[in-house]
């Protein structure tokens, strides 16, 4: 055995910098909170908001509307979002062995925004104890069944012997997009006025209409959903050897998989509910990590989760920023620097793996 | 201590691919599976390894291997599959420690490395898996299971390396040398199942021979038991010679028409 007489080194760890990484994403997150909370629409900033209370000066009625009414609750729910995002991007990714599967894009968002426009459009309808139940969960939860019954149907059919097939999986998604934007179509014909604009509000894909109520409707979701998501790396590390030999080292397949797309349906539902369809996040987010600290999911996940809220924050702070007083949907800002990024893995990945 | 099989059925839809399949395969010793594309030796593999569906009762150390767990099974067997994937770009090493994820080596320690050192792959530890090629991949996918069932025996218990064909890819000198590795696994106490094409190298290492054909067992024995010009004839469906070279009398196999 020549082999056994080589000086053996293992190579550079990548484990420990992803891990290091983890505090360089919380700090970069402070960072973006913070410039979340100094820019906005009027003059009222953050510094000078500080220095009055250093003063020992009360804040003025508008700049406490503005502080908590306005900026905390957006930011909460852009962290929440942004976060929710892009774990689930990393997870579905984990989950379908290929890094385009995203779920805004194989149309797991769209199946949740069917979900959310029943519980607005016909949410009424149900029993009064039942709304008295769901309370302010209803559409969150709405979404969440809509996502979890596209992602199911789409393992499902792309899915076959432990292999996913990329092309299917991106067909179906399409399909499965196109069936729920139909019905969904449906359905606002037969809304009246008032769920009308609650409608064209939630399209839009944007963090305008952030509240306190909204945050608390999605947040709990939201905060389970990435719970869920950060116990299965292992799994899905596992899993990238595909089905049959992740079960061979030990793994429970069956149980990954349900956690997996439990994650994926309640972290995407649950941010499609309070905020449209914002897209790029869950597939930009989860690659950009990879090339920096390779594929590890069970450091790729916390870290997609930080980075996702931290690129959220400063999307919605650009689309706030750049026409002001005026504001852009944030769903045209993730679009505009998202879609690149997109056709550029699709460019890399064309010699490499064949769809 | 053996690792049982015993009236394994398999169907696909209505096709009978395994029809009452029995083989006992022990610990010391290299079992191997032979005989044509498509006679059902992956299905009986993946009916060992619980990977698909079957009729009949496959018992390892004892245990019926339908109520144990995943990562109980995974602590005494390591299953190489016929074909590889593999999604994502990690590393050689990374792929390898892969398959320590249940065992209770850990994530630190040197098992990994001395698997690849021993598949002659450390040098390229560091560089991505997709990155290698055929032969050097399939190498890396034994490093790993190798990695998962480190020693052969543990807590008196011997651990088993199932392998579908380890050596496909191979030249000729990483075939004998990944055939050593499997048969000084098996001399240290382990159990080996591998599925071979190479009658040859079949020969040269099997303890023990199953034939296979049309899903059904022709033969089970020793080498020079079972690799018989009749045997072989019959499974394989073309003419075979069979010699003994002096001075052992493991067989030695030449195509009719080579030979003539
Ligand atoms: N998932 C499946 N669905 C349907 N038929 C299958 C499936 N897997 C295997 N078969 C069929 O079962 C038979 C046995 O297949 P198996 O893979 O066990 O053959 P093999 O002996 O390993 O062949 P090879 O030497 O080519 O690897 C083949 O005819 C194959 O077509
Ligand atoms: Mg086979």
């Amino acid at each position: 055995m020549t082999a056994l007489s080589e000086i053996v080194t293992a190579p550079r760890d990548r484990l420990s910098g992803a891990r290091a990484l983890h505090w360089v994403l919380a700090g970069a997150l402070g960072l973006a909170c913070v410039a979340s909370l100094q820019v906005g629409a009027t003059e009222v900033t953050l510094s000078a908001m500080l220095s009055k209370l250093v003063q020992g000066e009360a804040l003025s009625q508008i700049e406490q509307v503005v502080l908590f009414e306005i900026r905390l609750p957006r930011l909460a729910m852009g962290v929440l979002v942004g976060a929710a995002l892009a774990v689930s991007g990393a997870t579905m990714q984990g989950l379908f062995r290929n890094p385009l599967a995203d779920p805004g894009l194989v149309g797991v968002g769209a199946g949740a925004g069917l979900g959310a426009i029943l519980a607005i459009v016909l949410g009424a309808l149900l029993p009064v104890w039942a709304i008295d139940l769901a309370g302010n969960q209803l559409t969150p939860v709405a979404a969440f069944l809509g996502g979890w019954g596209s992602t199911l149907l789409l393992y499902r059919v792309s899915t076959r012997h432990g292999r996913t097939s990329v092309a299917t999986m991106l067909l179906a998604g399409i399909a499965l997009g196109a069936l729920a934007g139909a019905l969904s179509g449906i359905l606002v014909y037969i809304a009246d006025d008032r769920q009308l604009r609650d409608l064209t509000f939630w399209g839009l894909g944007s963090l305008a209409g952030a509240s306190w109520a909204k945050v608390l409707s999605a947040g709990p979701l939201i905060l389970i959903s990435i719970g869920a998501a950060l116990m299965v790396g292992r799994g899905l590390n596992g899993l990238a050897l595909g089905e049959a030999t992740a079960a061979h080292i030990g793994i429970d397949v069956q149980r990954l998989k349900s956690t997996a797309i439990l994650a994926v349906a309640g972290a995407t539902g649950a941010a499609v509910a309070v905020s449209g369809g914002i897209g790029f996040v869950g597939i930009v987010v989860p690659h950009l990590l990879r090339l920096v600290s390779g594929p590890d999911h069970r450091t790729l996940l916390l870290n997609s989760t930080l980075l996702g809220a931290t690129l959220l924050i400063l999307a919605d702070v650009t689309a706030r920023v750049i026409i002001a007083p005026a504001e852009l949907p944030i769903g045209i800002v993730t679009a505009v620097l998202g879609a690149p990024v997109f056709l550029w893995i699709l460019l890399k990945r064309r010699g490499l793996v064949e769809l | 201590m053996s690792l049982i099989a015993q009236d394994i059925h398999v169907a696909f839809g209505k096709r009978d691919v395994l029809r009452g399949i029995n083989l006992t395969a022990l610990p010391g010793e290299l079992t191997a599976i032979v005989g044509p594309n498509g006679s059902g030796k992956s299905t009986l593999l993946g009916a060992i390894t619980a990977s698909l569906p079957f009729r009949g009762r496959v018992s390892l150390s004892g245990r019926d291997i339908s109520v144990m767990k995943p990562w109980e099974l995974a602590a005494q067997r390591a299953v190489l599959p016929q074909a590889s994937l593999l999604a994502f770009p990690f590393t050689v090493i990374e792929v390898v420690r892969l398959g320590l994820q249940s065992g209770t080596a850990g994530h630190r320690s040197e098992v990994p490395m001395q698997a690849l050192a021993r598949v002659g792959l450390a040098h390229h530890a560091g560089r991505t898996f997709q990155e290698l090629s055929g032969g050097e991949a399939q190498r890396a996918m034994l490093a790993r299971v190798l990695a998962q069932v480190w020693a052969p025996v543990e807590n008196g218990q011997p651990r088993w390396l199932l392998l579908d064909e380890p050596v496909s890819s191979l030249d000729i000198a990483h075939q004998l040398q990944v055939m050593e590795i499997a048969r000084d696994f098996a001399r240290a106490g382990g159990g080996v199942i591998a599925v071979m094409h190479d009658l040859n190298l079949t020969a040269l290492y099997a303890d023990r021979v199953a034939v296979l054909a049309e899903g059904q067992r022709l033969a089970l024995g020793t080498p020079s038991d079972v690799l018989t010009n009749d045997t072989l004839s019959r499974a394989y469906g073309c003419a075979l010679r069979v010699s003994t070279p002096p001075p052992s009398d493991i067989p030695y196999l030449l195509p009719h028409a080579a030979s003539a």
